[in-house]
């Protein structure tokens, strides 16, 4: 068979729909022409699906570090990047070769071997975490079974990356950065999981194509316009904030405090390597937040099938990393104290809270009945801990020992 | 079979490697590395559950756990350590060796090992219906030592209630 009338008997191949996984069949089916053996078939698909993966959230890392600027820039009423290209849009390209052309310093008191695998390791569980989410329907690039349990098994081998960095970095700074951030880290990622895991109950599985596929026909079928959802997926967007290190929770790399944290020795390249993880991350992140509340690349309404699903799920995304911008721009960041206070006194209870109404949510048929029992069980814990954490805060004032005298 | 042979070594070089290493941050590591073997390990063997949660306990939440604690304790001297070797070594063999006799034993001699037949699939539906089910009694047990864990945890980091002094600070 020649290569174009294998490409023509697939004629799904050419729909938009299809469109992110067209590299993948156009390579399988070429291969496949020319004799390859199957299992070579296979591995050249798995690897280019995974270069689209990657491909597209390099992209989306170059692209965000302009926007990123834009958009901050405007709520500080400033213009931001201009200078390079149409409105700044080659910034991403000068500064890739600012930092590739950089001078790599590795400081005199470093372990060597360390202090080069932890960029590398802050970088790899960020991409093998974006492997199992489910971006269109026709597009999964890794479908586990497992998939939740795999996100959260990879995204747990950050911590130890970044104590390497900042261990391996033999410098104060950067050890002060990784404590904090270790200890975030640790403390925001039990209610991420426990808030995760409403929607594990309610599903019934762990596989995230199913997941999305439970929040399909419209927009009230998400996981979010329900009583429980509501509060959960606030819950695990505040906690992902904090797992991705962003303000108001980027007290790891607190500029005016400890330089970088634990990227403070750290120059060209593997800087670069960890400013692409932590992006990544947050791709990640924000991600499964999607997938777990947001009905992944479920259309909103049920009329609007027509728009390819992978252009709905990074829409979405799109949205929700501009909600990450808009905060950054808008809150100033937290001490250490209040951070873990807000951790285990607001966070893990309110989250524990959400896993009984998730229950009874399910098991009162999901009705009216359901809104009625769940709504007071989550509402009334929240306004008694948010007044209790204002009146504290209240009674706090910070005294100012040398200006007070 | 072929997994085996490639990660047995593996794991054991990094088993040995956490033994061997003076630096206590090093042999932490490398306890991670080994873990994160036998994850990959139990992975290779068909068990994704267990070897997924082995990642995300053993390195994600254990492996953490040495590190920071290693961070606000101070660690011993790493000369002293090197010295110490050659007793350490005797007293590491005393305490591995009846162990491995009897492993050895058991693998020559003993004649009721069954081969598990490759790959027993166990959907994590079925292995949670088994978990509360069958085995409730135990995951009960669990539920109830942790949580007097989590109280005791709690009893320790609270602050002691004590009157507000900022007499030293000024």
């Amino acid at each position: 068979m020649l290569p174009l009338a294998a490409v023509i008997s697939e004629p799904s191949l050419f729909s938009l729909e299809h469109l992110p996984r067209l590299p993948q069949r156009l390579v399988e089916l070429l291969l496949g022409n020319f004799g390859a053996p199957e299992w070579l078939v296979s591995i050249a698909g798995f690897l280019v699906a995974a270069g689209t993966v990657v491909g597209v959230f390099l992209g989306g890392f170059a692209l965000l570090s302009l926007i990123e600027r834009k958009t901050l820039a405007r709520i500080q009423n400033r213009i931001g990047p201009n200078r390079a290209g149409w409105f700044g849009i080659l910034q991403p390209v000068a500064d890739g070769i600012k930092m590739l052309t950089k001078e790599d310093i590795v400081p005199d008191k470093a372990e060597k071997f360390l202090h080069l695998l932890a960029p590398i390791l802050i970088v790899v569980p960020a991409i093998l975490a974006l492997g199992v989410i489910p971006y269109g329907r026709e597009w999964t690039p890794v479908s586990l079974e497992l998939g939740l349990l795999f996100f959260f098994a990879v995204g747990s081998l950050t911590e130890l990356s970044v104590f390497i960095a900042g261990w391996a970095s033999g410098s104060k700074f950067p050890m002060l950065g990784a404590m904090r951030a270790i200890s975030q880290m640790i403390s925001y990622e039990l209610p991420l999981i426990i808030t995760a895991l409403g929607v594990v109950m309610v599903s019934g599985t762990l596989s995230l194509p199913h997941i999305v596929e439970q929040q399909n026909g419209g927009f009230w079928h998400w996981n979010f316009f329900t009583p429980w959802g509501f509060f959960a997926g606030i819950l695990f967007f505040i906690c992902s904030i904090a797992e991705a290190n962003r303000c108001p929770f980027d007290l790891p790399e607190g500029e005016s405090e400890i330089v970088a944290g634990h990227m403070t020795e750290y120059s060209g390249f593997k800087y670069a390597l960890f400013f692409m993880g932590e992006y990544l991350g947050l791709f990640a992140i924000s991600a499964l937040g999607i997938t777990l509340f947001l009905g992944g690349w479920q259309a909103p309404l049920p009329g609007l099938g027509f728009v390819p699903t992978w252009i709905w799920f990074f829409g979405k995304l799109a949205f929700v990393i501009f909600l990450f911008l808009w905060i950054r721009g808008t809150y100033p960041r937290v001490r250490i104290d209040q951070l873990m206070r807000f951790a285990w006194l607001c966070m893990i209870p309110m989250a524990l809270l959400t896993l009984p109404a998730a229950g009874v949510w399910h098991f009162t048929g999901r009705g009216l009945l359901s809104w009625v029992l769940v709504v007071p069980l989550l509402l009334v814990p929240w306004v008694i801990v948010g007044v209790i954490f204002n009146k504290r805060l209240a009674a706090a004032t910070r005294t100012y020992t040398f200006a007070d005298g | 079979m072929i997994p085996l042979l490639i990660l047995a070594p593996l794991i054991l070089l990094a088993a040995f490697g956490a033994v061997w290493m003076a630096r206590p941050v090093h042999a932490a590591l490398m306890l991670a590395l080994t873990l994160a073997l036998v994850a990959v390990l139990y992975l290779a063997l068909g068990a994704d559950f267990i070897g997924l949660v082995q990642f995300a306990v053993y390195v994600g939440a254990v492996a953490v756990l040495i590190v920071f604690s290693l961070l606000i304790t101070r660690p011993g001297d790493e000369a002293e350590e090197i010295e110490r070797r050659p007793r350490s070594l005797v007293t590491g063999l005393f305490c591995t060796l009846p162990v491995l006799a009897v492993l050895a034993y058991t693998a020559v001699f003993g004649s009721n090992i069954k081969l598990i037949p490759w790959q027993p699939k166990l959907s994590i539906a079925e292995l949670g219906e088994m978990l509360f089910t069958s085995h409730a009694p135990a995951v009960l047990a669990l539920a109830v030592l942790l949580t007097a864990v989590m109280i005791g945890a709690a009893l320790f980091a609270r602050e002691p209630d004590k009157p507000q002094d900022d007499s030293s600070e000024k």
